[in-house]
């Protein structure tokens, strides 16, 4: 008689699921880097209430936030090359859609998505700095993005660093749909290994593990980083002859 | 020619008027007090002059250069503006994530492009003036409010600018703090820079000004030296001012 849940099965997948690991978290930083990048650009649009500008911002937000990943995978996975193949027809251009791998679907997806998501929190962290600091960048001669650079960017960041680790951690977990664009990573070889014997439970046991684990490493990179970042309790005196 | 001229400045808020049309000359080295009752645009004033808030009409002229204020449009020259003018806060506003060592170097390395360890020397020096060095590694939040207020007053200074602005520099500050950041004002005054200071601390303003101007209602009633101001005031309205601060006995607080 087979066994009904072969335990064994579940550590010995883990090696192989492992060496997809790397294009997981590979999609997970590159998503996550796009959606902090245009998170800030529409938080700034956001709060300086940049005209035509803002209300497409309004629009895209509630449009990712109203629509599944998975299905805004889809969207861009086929959406893209159709509109390449469109510009092809109506251009005569040569665009070689075929030549752009899955990957790159996969991330854009995946950062638009978390753009939505991060704006609101972005724009939260940049407004929790006092406007008194912002004023006394101005005073100094600052334009901007110097202020924004040099004073705002660093404070929010400790602020919203504990959500930006939120964010980063679900981003993780975002990419196990990215199989829809035809990019393996570990849930997608996960699949695959379940395939070969149907002993798909002991797989997918596999996976949980492998996503708790990288989850809690991240978690201790975040508390690492906060405490680094953190303004000492005590510093000692300044001396001149230091 | 006066070495700073500010014209016709005008300002509201919605249906407020603030400013109600101010000029004024300063010459180098003046320290002009600015008195009055709250609310009738002192703040405003120095505000608009950097720019903070920008005035529906009026120009400031700082030496050769004239500049229209009421435009956002001239972006290269309220920066210059900025750059020659220096601000100390009512709430200190210093950088909370930076030193008092760091928040002084900060104008010195990203505005004037100073080195590294031509800003510190700078910075160290303007930290020694307001009696703060030995603070220098400190974070803002490691100070009391005088100490944060004395380490702003050294980052307007390390920039050199040709106008300093005061706007109410010990509100915020509690009664026994308050002395510590006036004497380092007194010094400054006596050291030749030129400023605007909006203050509450009347005694302390008819010490340390050369020159003092009282608003009211947005228009400049009152403009004189400390003595025509405080003790020989014109105005009815200035009159009124003093005698609810105890500056002019008009009348005996006591009868019987």
């Amino acid at each position: 008689m087979t066994k009904l849940f072969d335990f064994k099965k579940v550590l010995t997948n883990i090696p192989e699921l492992l060496t997809y690991l790397p294009i997981t978290l590979e999609l997970a930083l590159l998503a996550m880097l796009i959606g902090l990048v245009l998170g800030l650009l529409l938080a700034i649009i956001k709060m300086k209430e940049i005209p035509v500008l803002k209300q497409i911002a309004a629009v895209f937000v509630s449009l990712v936030r109203g629509t599944p990943v998975l299905v805004q995978l889809y969207i861009v996975y086929f959406g893209v090359p159709m509109f390449f193949k469109y510009l092809n027809q109506r251009y005569g251009t040569n665009l070689a859609v075929a030549n752009i791998p899955g990957f790159v679907y996969a991330v854009l997806a995946l950062g638009l998505n978390s753009s939505a998501f991060s704006a609101e929190m972005i724009r939260s962290a940049l407004m929790s700095v006092g406007r008194g600091q912002l004023e006394a960048a101005y005073a100094l001669g600052m334009t901007y993005g110097q202020a924004l650079r040099r004073i705002i960017i660093p404070e929010a960041m400790t602020v919203a660093l504990p959500t930006i680790g939120n964010s980063l951690i679900s981003s993780i977990k975002g990419t196990s749909l990215a199989f829809t664009c035809a990019v393996v990573e570990i849930t997608a070889q996960g699949k695959i290994i379940g395939g070969r014997d149907y002993r798909y439970f002991e797989v997918y046991c596999s996976l949980a593990i492998i996503y708790w684990m990288v989850t809690i490493v991240i978690e201790q990179i975040l508390k690492f980083t906060e405490k680094k970042l953190a303004i000492p309790d005590q510093v000692e005196n300044f001396t001149e002859n230091k | 020619m006066s070495f700073i001229e500010i014209r016709d400045l005008h300002k509201k808020f919605k249906e407020n008027i603030v400013l109600d049309g101010i000029s004024l000359e300063i010459d180098q080295g003046d320290v002009i007090g600015i008195i009055g009752p709250s609310g009738t645009g002192k703040s405003t004033l120095l505000r608009c002059i950097n720019q903070l808030e920008i005035p529906e009409k009026g120009t400031i002229r700082l030496q050769e250069q004239e500049i229209n204020l009421s435009s956002k449009k001239n972006r290269k020259e309220i920066l210059e503006l900025r750059q020659n003018t220096g601000m100390v806060f009512q709430q200190f506003n210093l950088f909370e994530r930076k030193t008092a060592l760091e928040n002084v170097e900060e104008g010195l390395l990203v505005i004037q492009k100073k080195s590294k360890s031509e800003a510190r020397e700078i910075a160290l020096e303007e930290l020694k003036r307001v009696g703060m060095l030995g603070w220098a590694n400190h974070y803002p939040r490691h100070l009391s409010g005088g100490q944060q207020q004395r380490v702003a007053i050294a980052r307007a200074l390390a920039m050199r600018p040709k106008l300093l602005l005061f706007d109410e520099p010990t509100s915020a500050l509690d009664p026994e703090m308050v002395g510590e950041v006036l004497d380092v004002i007194r010094q400054i005054a006596s050291e030749g820079f030129t400023m605007l200071l909006v203050s509450h601390e009347m005694a302390f303003v008819r010490n340390v000004s050369n020159r003092v101007i009282f608003i009211d209602k947005g228009v400049i009633v009152e403009d004189g030296t400390p003595k025509q101001v405080f003790y020989n005031p014109k105005n009815d309205r200035t009159r009124e001012f003093l005698a609810k601060m105890h500056m002019l006995e008009l009348e005996p607080e006591y009868s019987i």
